[in-house]
């Protein structure tokens, strides 16, 4: 792929940002993009923005936030999936070779909304949304089927949970939030048995921007350094209906996984230096490994992933956004010594049902 | 200019109409996906993505709806993503469907939409909670009476009386009477919508489009898929979009940047896709317009701002008959927005309309020797446009 990122800022996340509204948390950060690649807004030729109506809560959210996302005047489409789908958006508008210099901005003001209605509501009238299926419920299922097919145990789950928010305690751009013992996660609440309710990632407020150039345009600008070059992308949507097949197998994350590698030119895993995945629990953290049981030299979760921080929609972008500080040796703290290749993954959709996986690499 | 040839090689519609109670939110999805397949001699297997088309769910009632669609539409296991700019969500979606294969990632690409606009009791309430909570929501602001101030101000501005938009509902509904698929449709007099019920003046209800359900479908390809398939399809020539303030009161005065009731954003979106398409001169090039028009006042400014005829001057070209079937351009010969409005696809609409025309395939309502066709979409405030411009030959 011909597609770089050029530069990149992430709002510093909090369970409730008060002090701003969603207009100026999205200013602040797709300002803070631009001047972190020394770009103005009016050398812009398209924008891309990535959120959900319904937890921004409002009909038509991007009518307000469409020009703090930098749009003004320019050509901008908006999608509703996720942050990284809109990367793959994004990407796809910069490799058409139409466009060549844009902004892409997600957010999550996960605090606006009552999140766990409005997972409600994504479920179908007829059969799934009386029975009160949410977010935590849908996780449960999840847990309960993986449990199943990867032979899961509680201990395992609650190791990852601690390891998970170990690491994150060391991200400056993370939560920070305090590491629960093994025994705390232990004996939290079911929320839906087997699932735990500190087995669960917090949701956060949060919002990330991204500047994107293709090659063209890093041609015709030699004084400009990129941080990372995007050099696979694959996503992929699964059944709507929550079977085991659906629920067990994680087809979506394995495909998305090897198509992306694939697409990136390496060989195999072994040729990443990390992943950074979109591990909503514990269980989702250890079904994960299991399904595509990562080498040794390829670290996962390095940022600390959703326990770092959790802009629910945006959090697959935020995962990008931290892979290529990676590529780029500027991830700080939880930086991989020598990262040259690092992935990312997001999950969106009704019950997690899409996958997105992007690749950097250092350039 | 893209990386690699994009064509429309397959269109699908179902009826609109007000209710579709016999089926589904996701059936309707897939009878139109259905028959753009069909129309493109493919099948399911032969898409490689699937761009969904929808704009506010709130009018449905089921948030992220277009998951719930994707068994329907065949999407399972493959590349998916749904596009939504308010009212203009139809256009963004094609022009999303064309990055995908412009960027030479898929072959092939499906962009299906659908809605239902009338399973919310009222469709204006939704309207007006997109507005700001703090400063706009209690105004009575929704899509009615917001145009209604834009016109006001273009009546002001050129003289335009009712009488004239009266006009392009008498030809949108007589236009629509060739098209099987359209909501609102007759022969009606000027007399008839000047008598119709005051709604928001200088609005009278036949001044305005219906809320219609139904869904709409276009399969996309690149130049060799398109070669195998298709003997005649539509290219995707020419794109262009303007997001704008949401603020209507910043985009009117003297330090506007774009004027409101001239809808000038069209003014920038056109002049990217006229370039792409090689449109230096549009009122000659092209021969089939399908605006997104809601209300009858919307067309003058479209017009104007996108390079048919100066400012002010629509509305007596429209008098005259320029506008009507075999004239200088003949404006939605498909009857338009004004006589079928499934929100969430009718940009799309616009554009398979477009493309039909561009295919030969329109029926009833083909123009004559069409070898451009341009296509747009408005949402939001009236402040996301977009146009596409379809061709017969490849520029």
């Amino acid at each position: 792929m011909d597609t770089y990122i050029l530069g990149l800022a992430m709002h510093p996340p909090s369970a409730w940002i008060v002090d701003k509204r969603l207009e100026e948390m999205v200013f602040d950060t797709a300002k803070a993009a631009l001047d972190s690649a020394g770009i103005a807004r009016k050398e812009l030729d398209h924008i891309t923005i990535a959120a959900c109506d319904e937890l921004d809560g409002r009909s038509i959210s991007s009518m307000l936030l469409s020009a703090p996302a930098g749009a003004y005047l320019k050509d901008e489409i908006k999608t509703t999936d996720s942050g990284l789908i809109g990367l793959c958006l994004e990407a796809m508008r910069i490799e058409s070779g139409r466009f060549h210099l844009g902004l892409l901005s997600s957010w999550n003001k996960s605090s606006k909304a009552p999140f766990e209605d409005v997972m409600r509501m994504r479920c179908e009238p007829f059969y799934t949304r009386d029975i009160g299926l949410n977010a935590s419920i849908a996780d449960g299922l999840f847990a309960r089927a993986v449990k199943a097919a990867y032979g899961i145990c509680e201990s395992d789950v609650n190791a990852a949970v601690h390891a998970s928010y170990e690491q994150a305690s060391k991200n400056e751009r993370g939560m920070r939030s305090a590491v629960p013992s093994l025994a705390e996660i232990k004996a939290s609440a079911y929320v839906s048995v087997p699932l735990r309710k500190i087995q669960q990632a917090p949701v956060t407020d949060g919002g990330v921007s991204m500047v994107v150039c293709s090659g063209k345009w890093l041609s015709d600008h030699p004084d400009r350094r990129p941080l990372a070059r995007l050099s696979g992308l694959a996503w992929r949507i699964d059944n709507y209906q929550l079977g085991e097949e659906r629920l067990s197998k994680l087809h979506g994350f394995k495909e998305t996984l090897s198509k992306a590698v694939a697409m990136s030119g390496v060989q195999d895993l072994s040729q990443l230096d990390l992943i950074e995945l979109d591990s909503q629990t514990g269980f989702h953290e250890v079904a994960y490994r299991r399904a595509f049981n990562p080498p040794s030299t390829c670290q996962v979760s390095p940022s600390g992933g959703p326990f770092a921080q959790n802009p629910y929609f945006c959090t697959g972008l935020v995962h990008a956004a931290e892979a290529v500080l990676q590529v780029s040796g500027r991830a700080g703290a939880v930086q991989v010594k020598g990262a040259k290749r690092a992935a990312a993954h997001g999950c969106h959709g009704f019950a997690q049902q899409g996958n997105a996986i992007a690749i950097f690499e250092g350039v | 200019m893209p990386n690699n040839r994009v064509a429309v090689i397959g269109v699908g519609e179902t009826v609109f109409k007000t209710r579709i109670d016999d089926k589904t939110y996701v059936e309707l999805a897939q009878d139109a996906a259905k028959a753009a397949l069909d129309d493109a001699g493919l099948t399911p297997d032969d898409i490689d993505a699937i761009v969904f088309s929808m704009a506010p769910t709130q009018f449905m009632g089921v948030n992220d709806v277009d998951k719930w669609a994707v068994d329907s539409v065949w999407a399972s296991g493959k590349p998916f993503m749904r596009v939504h700019t308010g009212g203009a969500t139809g256009g963004s979606a094609l022009h999303a469907g064309f990055a995908h294969v412009a960027s030479g990632m898929f072959r092939t690409v499906l962009v299906v939409g659908a809605d239902r606009v009338t399973e919310t009791r009222d469709a204006q309430h939704i309207l007006n909670l997109i507005w700001d909570p703090f400063y706009e929501q209690d105004f009575a602001l929704n899509t009615v009476t917001m145009t209604a101030l834009s016109t006001q101000r273009y009546m002001h501005k050129y003289g335009t009386t009712e009488e004239q938009y009266a006009r392009v509902v008498v030809r949108s509904r007589k236009n629509a009477l060739n098209n099987p698929y359209a909501h609102l449709k007759g022969n009606v007099t000027v007399d008839d919508v000047m008598k119709s019920p005051r709604m928001s003046w200088p609005y009278k209800l036949f001044d305005i489009c219906p809320r219609s359900a139904g869904a709409a479908a276009l399969v996309l390809a690149n130049q060799e898929v398109t070669k195998e398939r298709c003997s005649r399809p539509a290219f995707i020539n020419g794109i262009g979009g303007t997001t704008s303030t949401v603020f209507m009161g910043d985009r009117v005065g003297p330090f506007s940047d774009a004027e409101l009731s001239d809808e000038a954003e069209f003014v920038s979106a056109g002049k990217e896709a006229y370039a792409d398409a090689a449109i230096t001169n549009p009122i000659k090039q092209i021969q089939v317009v399908e605006l997104y028009d809601p209300f009858s006042s919307v067309q003058f400014p479209q017009l104007e701002s996108l390079g048919f005829c100066k400012r002010g001057e629509a509305q007596n070209l429209s008098d005259e008959g320029a506008f009507d079937m075999g004239g200088l351009v003949s404006v939605n010969p498909s009857g338009g927005t004004l006589c079928s409005n499934p929100i969430g696809v009718t940009g799309l609409v616009r554009v398979a309309d477009a493309a039909l025309q561009v295919m030969g395939k329109a029926g009833q309502g083909q123009v004559a020797g069409v070898q451009n066709a341009l296509a747009t979409a408005i949402g939001g405030s009236v402040q996301f446009v977009n146009c596409t411009i379809l061709g017969a030959d490849y520029v």
